[in-house]
């Protein structure tokens, strides 16, 4: 449904006309984040400076019942920042300032759509870092990391995005401005910091991020060992953690991702290699030094063809090179693919492995892999040709497949991309009615209206509508009711 | 389960069996609630008889007040109402533990001493030591986000539980979150009950992250003249390489319990790695040391314990947590004693602080209730500007009769705080009347 002139009038005198995009061809700019599957333009996009402008829109979509859909960079991987169902979409981009830098408190508090590693720049240079390192750090926005909850390869010892916020400023459903958390550690009463982070813009949108920073540390040393069975290196991985090691990295690559980066970038991975291990320590310098040789040891002792130790930071980058080169090399093998982001508990990974292959042979599709070994985060890229007829059903089917098989060894849908549009359907996989209705009503709290960023998130169950209520125990029947 | 009872308490009987009510007077009297007294005290054995006790309670408007090893039944606000104690020591299973995984579930009933026990056969730990642990419940940790020194480093049960099944107050089994280490499958229910004080249901089930158990960790102290100099000493510490495992501040009054020392304020740092880098680290720390303090001392490996039972508040006295920045750490200890030394110059006060978080914990004794009313509402005042919080976590009832326990709450949060609890209980089954703002 169109907006009305009013409305958009109404719009860009909370923007001023500059601030708002109502063009067919610069809306169009909006219709999908990197998930390009879901594609739905909004009928308008606010660019917004400030959180009483935001406070404004929230409070007109409220009362003409527009959906509204915030968006930091676009980079997601879920369908999370488009617009099934038109509306406003809330971009951040113009709200990218750092409005201060605490560092005797170590932390930082920015605007959301300020790009996450330029505050690691701000601050590198004083010793300090953001730790949140999603691979899209360089274009994604830390409002988009909150949203999203986002990880990245250093969260095995770092933690997630919500380890490292301390606050948020948030415009809720009902267009309340409301600090939640701050930089103090403890605010009585329900953490709603806590749930709001990783809310996908269901509870409203963020307009400042108080963050922690932590300080760099002084050493790093990053081993590549090669393996020739995905076993082996599934063995080391539980070896290194069994001997107390927590690594800030722990990434792996299987046989045809290694094939397709030696064939790519030259990263010159041994060729009869079947698994390549990644493994980054960092910490005081004597401690680094202690556990990559504890853990280059190990590597040895499961049978590593190869180990690999960075002498120095090109050396570093060399290693990493083809880790992160991996998403852009599997287009030698096929044009295009779908990316999971499903989790096992580490100790299945040898398990999920062996299903991956046996998926993928029933359904006709080649998955290579590349994932997060130390937390069992897999990132299977499930290969297809869009031009081959039904290749992507199959491809879809083959996801569908692996998804149930993750979540049947005890995992969960999703490690660190998030929910979006893409996996609200999965969601009851891994959850009950009486859970789906318990987060339907906490986001109810926030959202009275269901105008934040509707479809997304939960799915479309009747345990996520208004009126359901889960059954109820039995009780014994008596004569005092 | 299709039974008919004659009375309330036979309905409970008939739940969890004849052994596990007691509705006799003089065990009714033993866990009165700030001087109210249960009518029944229930003691599941099963997480599936929870909800069951919970339906019946809420059909019937009664209040319960969930209980694990009864350690904090003083923070808060005095209960409203009182008629089943809910104790839920019964439910202390391990679950399933992965020493591969880091994962372990448990049953919100075992004692943090009980799973330490079970972890340490793989040197693994739940990075978690607020006072007392040894003989407290997973759930009571949770449920109150209690923590101590080793938070600065691995965080609070907000960012070690990654999932949790509980009761809502309507008998409801829930699940929120997931059993590994990483997921954004959904909004993340379980932070939402950490704190929460069983108030949006009753914790049954927990699923925590687990950390390897360093090899070797090393403790010294370091006495200081004063709480700015020990400050000044941890900023240097903070600033540094070095990797604390714990990083406590005490004033005078508590570095002459913990230690044979004496001196104005002291730090107390531990470092935990393998053995080389202990050894490394411990080494700079005491060049660090030597040239801000002139002296440190190492301590012996049991410090900690030691410590908690020295600091172990005694009965009667009074338990604060303040929330404050840690670049006014030493403001802050200053102003809590100068506080108290004009309004109730008898007391004795305690302070140890996590010193690179910024929060204290303050155990004062022999001071009156008006005394320490006026301290708490004066200590807000200040904190407030950094938007900061005290919170009585232990106290007599007069004292949280007397004043908010828990402080104000910025009235747009609570409004969405209520909001979720007229959802989830509106009836108020659940500890009513103990949570922020009588919630």
């Amino acid at each position: 449904m169109p907006l009305s002139g009013s409305f958009l009038q109404e719009l860009e005198r909370i923007v001023g006309a500059g601030g708002v995009v109502r063009t067919l061809e610069g809306r169009l700019v909006y219709e999908c984040d990197m998930h390009t599957f879901y594609k739905g333009a909004p009928d308008a996009v606010a660019l917004p400076t400030r959180a009483e402008e935001v406070v404004d829109i929230v409070k007109l979509c409220r009362r003409e019942r527009v959906p509204i859909v915030p968006r930091g960079s676009g980079t997601g991987l879920i369908g999370g920042a488009m617009s099934p169902a038109g509306g406003v979409m809330i971009g951040t981009n113009r709200m990218d300032a750092i409005l201060q830098i605490d560092l005797p408190n170590r932390c930082a508090t920015v605007q959301p759509g300020l790009i996450n590693l330029s505050l690691t720049r701000a601050v590198a240079s004083r010793g300090y870092f953001f730790a949140p390192d999603p691979s899209s750090q360089m274009v994604s926005s830390i409002g988009g990391n909150v949203a999203t909850n986002a990880g990245g390869p250093h969260c095995l010892k770092y933690g997630i995005t919500t380890n490292h916020i301390l606050g948020v400023e948030l415009v809720t459903g009902a267009g309340e401005l409301v600090q939640l958390g701050g930089k103090a550690v403890d605010h009585p009463g329900y953490d709603l910091l806590g749930a709001a982070v990783g809310s996908e813009g269901t509870f409203g949108i963020v307009t400042a991020v108080t963050v922690r920073l932590l300080h760099a540390a002084e050493a790093v040393k990053t081993i590549l060992a090669s393996f020739t069975t995905i076993e082996d290196a599934s063995e080391a991985v539980s070896a290194i953690i069994a001997a107390g090691i927590v690594p800030a990295a722990l990434e792996m690559l299987d046989e045809l991702m290694i094939r397709a980066i030696n064939e790519g970038t030259g990263a010159g991975y041994p060729k009869d290699a079947a698994a390549v291990l990644l493994i980054e320590l960092d910490g005081p310098a004597a401690e680094v030094e202690a556990q990559g040789e504890r853990a280059a040891r190990i590597c040895w002792e499961r049978g590593a063809l190869e180990v690999r130790v960075a002498a120095d930071l090109a050396e570093r980058a060399l290693l990493w090179k083809g880790r992160k080169e991996a998403a852009g090399a599997v287009g030698r093998l096929a044009p295009t693919y779908l990316l999971q982001d499903a989790v096992v508990p580490r100790s299945k990974l040898p398990a999920i492995m062996r299903e991956l292959i046996a998926i993928g042979a029933r359904h006709r599709v080649q998955i290579a892999n590349v994932f997060h070994a130390g937390d069992g985060n897999l990132h299977p890229l499930i290969l297809y040709d869009d031009r081959a007829p039904d290749e992507l059903e199959r491809a879809k089917a083959a996801n569908e497949e692996l998804l149930r098989a993750c979540i049947e060894m005890g995992g969960t849908v999703t490690g660190e991309h998030g929910v979006g549009l893409d996996k609200a359907k999965n969601l009851p996989l891994q959850y009950g009615e009486a859970d789906l209705n318990f987060m339907y009503r906490l986001r109810r709290a926030f959202d009275p209206d269901s105008i934040m960023n509707p479809g997304k998130l939960l799915p479309s169950h009747p345990a996520c509508g208004e009126g359901f209520r889960p059954s109820r125990p039995h009780v014994p029947a008596g004569a005092w009711i | 389960m299709s039974v008919a009872a004659r009375s309330l308490g036979e309905a409970f009987v008939a739940i969890a069996g004849r052994d596990r009510v007691r509705e006799d007077p003089p065990s009714l009297a033993a866990a009165a609630i700030d001087g109210l007294i249960p009518k029944w005290i229930v003691s599941p054995t099963s997480v599936d008889q929870l909800g069951p006790v919970l339906a019946l309670a809420a059909d019937t408007r009664l209040a319960v007040i969930p209980r694990g090893a009864g350690s904090a039944l003083e923070l808060g606000n005095p209960p409203a109402r009182v008629d089943v104690v809910l104790d839920l020591t019964g439910l202390d299973r391990v679950i399933e533990y992965n020493p591969d995984d880091l994962t372990i579930t448990v049953q919100a009933g075992i004692t943090a001493g009980a799973l330490a026990t079970r972890l340490a056969t793989h040197r693994q730990w739940l990075a978690l030591d607020p006072p007392g642990a040894a003989a407290r419940t997973i759930g009571g940790i949770a449920a109150t986000n209690a923590s101590g020194p080793l938070r600065g480093r691995f965080g609070s049960m907000r960012d070690l539980l990654l999932g949790v099944r509980f009761v809502q107050a309507d008998g409801v089994l829930t699940w929120g979150g997931s059993k590994v280490v990483k997921s954004v499958s959904g909004y993340d229910v379980p932070k939402l009950m950490v704190g929460a004080l069983g108030t949006l249901g009753v914790l049954a089930e927990l699923t925590l992250r687990l950390h390897p158990r360093p090899e070797t960790e090393r403790t010294w102290l370091v006495p200081v003249e004063s709480a700015r100099a020990a400050q000044a000493l941890v900023e240097r510490i903070v600033d540094s390489p070095l990797q604390p495992s714990r990083l406590e501040l005490f004033n005078g009054t508590a570095l002459r319990l913990v230690s044979t020392e004496s001196a104005g304020a002291g730090v107390a740092v531990s470092i935990g790695s393998v053995a080389e880098a202990v050894r490394e680290q411990g080494e700079r720390l005491m060049a660090i040391a030597t040239v801000s303090a002139g002296r440190i001392v190492p301590m012996p490996e049991d410090f900690w314990s030691r410590a908690e039972s020295a600091l172990a508040p005694g009965r009667g006295s009074t338990v604060l947590h303040v929330a404050a920045l840690a670049d006014r750490l030493a403001g802050t200890v200053g102003a809590i004693e100068e506080a108290f030394r004009t309004v109730a110059p008898g007391a004795a006060v305690c302070l140890s602080a996590s010193a690179s978080l910024g929060t204290l914990r303050v155990t004062v004794s022999d001071a009156g209730v008006a005394e320490t009313v006026a301290v708490t509402r004066r200590l807000r005042a200040l904190v407030a500007e950094v938007g900061g919080s005290v919170v009585i976590a232990r106290g007599p009832v007069e004292l949280r009769r007397a004043v908010d326990a828990w402080g104000s709450v910025e009235p747009r949060a609570f409004a969405l705080m209520r909001a979720l609890r007229d959802e989830f209980d509106p009836a108020r089954v659940l500890n009513p009347g103990r949570y922020v703002g009588g919630l």
